[in-house]
């Protein structure tokens, strides 16, 4: 009984937060272009997508940001993470310090900020400005879950690198950085998925000619959204889902 | 493919410093006495000083200046009182008198307590929602926990705008809950465009963000403890009162500061599910830099907002001093 | 001893941290094929030292010399020691056949040579067959034995280790006492092993090195140190000791707790005041009236093998060792042999650490 009542809770809080992505899904096989009229099942959106330059174009804009910022994060983030790991205890509080203050900058002063520096500085916001902007708010969540991972380290385990005869360089590579892997790949994955949903941060550091999928729907939300939007992100939501489980049933069998 | 032009001296301050930190590094690895591992933070030391602290350097310089550059306190004056230009210029024009009779506008303030009082309520929904979600996932007997993250995950993979924009299918006057309505014959109620349409798609956004960190705080703690409160004679009830919830304190605060900060500074949701009814600071800071175009006060509005959010977050951090509250990883 | 047998060399070594001395002047030798303890309570620098000789600190002054050569700013990887580390530092991303063939590998060893080293010391640490395992999925005892031989594998001249023992439980803690030392005569390397257990240094060494805030108080063979301690803290920590304020009367004359003592020490001069020590199994109970001293049994512990009595005689407790039982409050006569009572010279600081004992 009690048992029931949790399951039941858990079941309503599921249903909110699924109900409008079922709605969304259901619109977008909608042969009408109205929100509140089901005309009949159609794949009419679908088709449109792929015709639509703007929303190809601002998807490409998207996924090009999204890797390209995480490579440089992840290679940053956890050079980084290594090196204030190594610092000493001062040093290191100080650099803690910085690495969370992103985090606690609301999206909208980071964007903002970013604006101010790139106009101050001559740069035309576009692709590049974008690009800056998203590997800037990645590279903390890197750091962040890197550092855990070389906390958990056994404090010796580079020493005995070394004592074993490996160069600094050599236990860098062989034992420091596959130790942290997980972290390391945490923080990517992380990094990736901020990037490829930020909104707030792109709309100040991008110029209208350059939009990425978020920047695009927004300017779309004031003429009134055509339904091709829910097609592609419903794609985007099953792609994704694909992968997760494509990902869950390798590690599956390589535990088994 | 994209122009990208950029002013001959960042071109020459990013090749000194690959240089330096190359030449850093190499020295290091030359010299055998102790590695000098910490100089790998260099590249990520000078990005956080030329994309962080500068930035955030120029928002206090703008905040501090008019137009000008000129040092001036006006733009925290015309935060305080959104007439103050218009009463200066006056009195330029009309004389003392004139602009005595422009009353204090308060606009900016009553946005900021306005946003303020949002963010309160939907941290403490999100909270008396998402506690016992938590509480509920982290139920051992249950084993759902591992599968109820991912569940929760899920839904942040849909674009957070469409996500947003779905409600309004929803919640719109011809939308499914009206029919529904209408269907079993309450008729048509006013959904959208209010207060309450915008803390729904506030809490609905930000409800995970308070969920995970309770979550790991709670799955973190020792299943024996509850057990020994029960042994020392605490029903239920009482374990839950004086055991559970203190401990899961830091994630609590982690979630509070996780739900608080988005919601103060939203512009979107106001903007789409409040239909302009109602302005948030966020939307206010928008339009002061790019609609009205006044950098000044838009930084000013802006320091002020990291200055608030920086002070309460200190205060979170007292009942946190370990920062154990672990976020979604 | 000669000076080309010395292996290793620490002369006049210090070490500060942060402005606090850990090692002040530090002068050791150690042989080859000796196994040597550095023995003393934590934070006596032992560890430090170590880590000194492995090249993962380097002292602030004074030099390392190994076979004669210089070996001060040499760093760890061009060293010829290797270290098994406290808690193991085992790679967990590797399984235990890559874990021992690291060190090979950097080296470039062939594949079949490495995999024939491999066996052979996964043969030596008996665990064989466990090569495709992953670290973690080892009972402590099996790390430690993984740990050694990863350390064995590269053939170094010395092996550090540092505490290696500390986690294991009591009756594994004692097996792999006897199969080290074993290990170490058969391969013919010399050890040096950084414990705070007196037990197991007296068990398992040739040379105890007793150290005791960054100073060296005593180097010496396990007997020599346990019978001649230099110091009472010496005595106190290789053992347990009565400790008392004496004063020496003649050569071979000293007082104690109101009665003149026979003994064998001489040489501190006439009144002067000492530190005696005596082993509790050293003093002898006797009939009330023929003792030297009298007491009363205050209190009775079964140990095992002996049951220790606190015995009070008026001036002073003491603990004995007995395998006879005394009840307690029955009065006592005690008995000290000339050569038990050790007289030395009285230490400037309060004699006995109490903590630095309680953790042995």
């Amino acid at each position: 009984m009690k048992n029931f009542f949790k399951k039941f809770y858990l079941g309503i809080i599921l249903v909110f937060l699924y109900v409008p992505i079922v709605v969304l899904i259901c619109q977008s096989f909608n042969a009408g272009k109205s929100r509140a009229k089901w005309e009949g099942f159609s794949f009419r959106w679908y088709g449109e997508l792929f015709q639509n330059a703007s929303i190809m174009n601002a998807l490409w804009v998207t996924v090009s940001i999204a890797v390209i910022a995480t490579i440089i994060a992840t290679v940053l983030g956890t050079l980084a993470a290594i090196g204030i790991y190594s610092m000493k205890k001062r040093p290191q509080a100080v650099m803690m310090t910085i690495t969370n203050l992103p985090n606690t900058m609301p999206d909208i002063v980071t964007g903002i900020s970013l604006m101010l520096l790139f106009i101050f500085a001559k740069v035309d916001r576009g692709y590049f400005t974008m690009v800056l902007a998203h590997i800037t708010f990645d590279v903390p969540y890197v750091v962040l879950s890197v550092m855990p991972k070389l906390k958990q380290m056994n404090k010796h385990t580079c020493e005995a690198a070394l004592d074993l005869g490996a160069t600094p360089g050599y236990a860098l590579t062989h034992v420091i950085v596959p130790e942290c892997r997980q972290g390391i790949v945490t923080g990517a994955l992380l990094a990736f998925t901020l990037s490829l949903d930020d909104f707030t941060i792109s709309y100040f550091t991008t110029s209208p000619l350059v939009q990425n999928l978020s920047t695009l729907i927004y300017s779309a939300t004031k003429l009134g959204i055509s339904p091709v939007y829910y097609a592609l992100s419903s794609l985007m939501f099953v792609v994704l889902l694909v992968l997760l489980l494509i990902v869950n049933r390798r590690t599956a069998e390589t535990k088994a | 493919m994209y122009n990208v032009s950029l002013p001959w001296w960042s071109y020459a301050l990013m090749g000194a410093g690959l240089v330096v930190f190359l030449g850093l590094l190499t020295l290091s690895v030359k010299r055998n006495h102790g590695v000098k591992r910490s100089l790998f933070a260099s590249p990520y030391i000078l990005w956080m000083i030329l994309f962080t602290l500068l930035p955030c350097v120029l928002i206090a310089y703008y905040a501090l200046t008019d137009g000008s550059g000129q040092l001036t306190l006006d733009n925290f004056r015309a935060f305080w009182d959104s007439n103050h230009i218009m009463r200066e210029n006056m009195r330029a024009v009309a004389g003392d008198e004139v602009a005595a009779t422009i009353p204090r506008g308060s606009v900016n303030v009553d946005t900021l307590v306005y946003s303020l009082w949002m963010a309160f309520l939907c941290t403490a929904i999100s909270l008396l929602l998402g506690y016992p979600a938590a509480l509920f996932m982290a139920d051992r007997h249950m084993k759902l926990g591992s599968t109820l993250v991912v569940l929760f995950i899920i839904p942040m993979w849909m674009n957070f705008l469409l996500r947003t924009i779905a409600w309004m299918s929803l919640l719109e006057d011809n939308g499914l809950i009206n029919a529904f309505l209408e269907w079993i014959g309450v008729g048509k109620v006013q959904l959208m465009y209010n207060q309450g349409a915008v803390l729904l798609g506030m809490v609905y956004n930000f409800l995970p963000f308070m969920v995970f960190p309770i979550y790991t705080s709670l799955s973190k703690m020792d299943p024996k403890l509850g057990e020994a409160a029960m042994d020392l004679g605490c029903n239920e009830a009482k374990t839950l009162l004086k055991v559970t919830i203190p401990l899961s304190v830091p994630g609590i605060i982690s979630g509070i500061t996780m739900v608080f900060m988005p919601s103060v500074t939203t512009f979107f949701i106001p903007r789409v599910l409040g239909g302009g009814s109602t302005q948030m600071f966020g939307d206010l800071i928008e339009t002061t830099f790019l609609t009205a175009g006044d950098w000044n006060l838009g930084s000013a509005l802006s320091l002020i907002m990291m200055v608030l959010i920086l002070i309460s977050l200190s205060i979170l951090r007292k009942a946190d001093p370990n920062g154990e509250g672990g976020g979604i990883a | 001893m000669m000076e080309q047998e010395h292996l290793i060399d620490l002369k006049n070594v210090s070490k500060e941290f942060d402005g606090t001395t850990v090692l002040s002047d530090i002068d050791l030798y150690i042989r080859k094929k000796e196994f040597l303890t550095l023995l003393g309570p934590s934070g006596c620098g032992k560890t430090t030292t170590l880590r000194i000789i492995g090249g993962f600190e380097y002292p602030t002054t004074g030099t390392v010399l190994f076979e004669g050569k210089d070996i001060t700013a040499v760093p760890p990887y061009k060293r010829r020691v290797n270290t098994v580390f406290q808690k193991y530092a085992l790679f967990p991303h590797l399984n235990v056949r890559d874990n021992i063939a690291f060190g090979l590998k950097i080296k470039k060893m062939g594949r079949k040579e490495i995999d024939m080293k491999v066996d052979r010391m996964l043969e030596l640490v008996n665990l064989k067959g466990y090569g495709k395992r992953g670290v973690d999925q080892l009972s402590g005892g099996q790390q430690q034995r993984i740990a050694i031989a990863r350390a064995l594998v590269n053939e170094p001249e010395v092996l550090l280790l540092d505490e290696p023992l500390g986690a294991l439980d009591l009756k594994l803690r004692k097996e792999m006492q006897l199969e080290l030392k074993s290990m170490q005569q058969q391969l013919g390397i010399t050890f040096i092993y950084v414990t705070h257990d007196q037990e197991e240094a007296l068990t398992m060494s040739d040379t105890i090195v007793v150290m005791r805030d960054g100073h060296i108080l005593q180097i010496g063979d396990p007997k020599s140190v346990y019978d001649e301690p230099a110091n009472a803290f010496v005595a106190n920590f290789i053992g347990e000791s009565n400790i008392l304020r004496g004063t020496m009367i003649e050569d071979e004359l000293v007082n104690f707790c109101g009665f003149d003592f026979p003994c064998v020490d001489s040489g501190f001069g006439e009144n002067a005041p000492v530190d005696v020590v005596i082993r509790p199994e050293d003093i002898m109970i006797v009939g009330e009236d023929i003792g030297q001293l009298t007491g009363v049994v205050q209190s009775v512990l079964f140990k095992g093998v002996h049951y220790e009595m606190m015995i009070d005689t008026g001036e002073t407790v003491f603990k004995v060792h007995s395998t006879i039982m005394q009840p307690q409050g029955s009065r006592v006569g005690l008995t000290i042999v000339p050569y038990n009572i050790h007289i030395m010279h009285p230490m400037p600081e309060p004699p006995v650490d109490e903590e630095a004992v309680a953790d042995v």
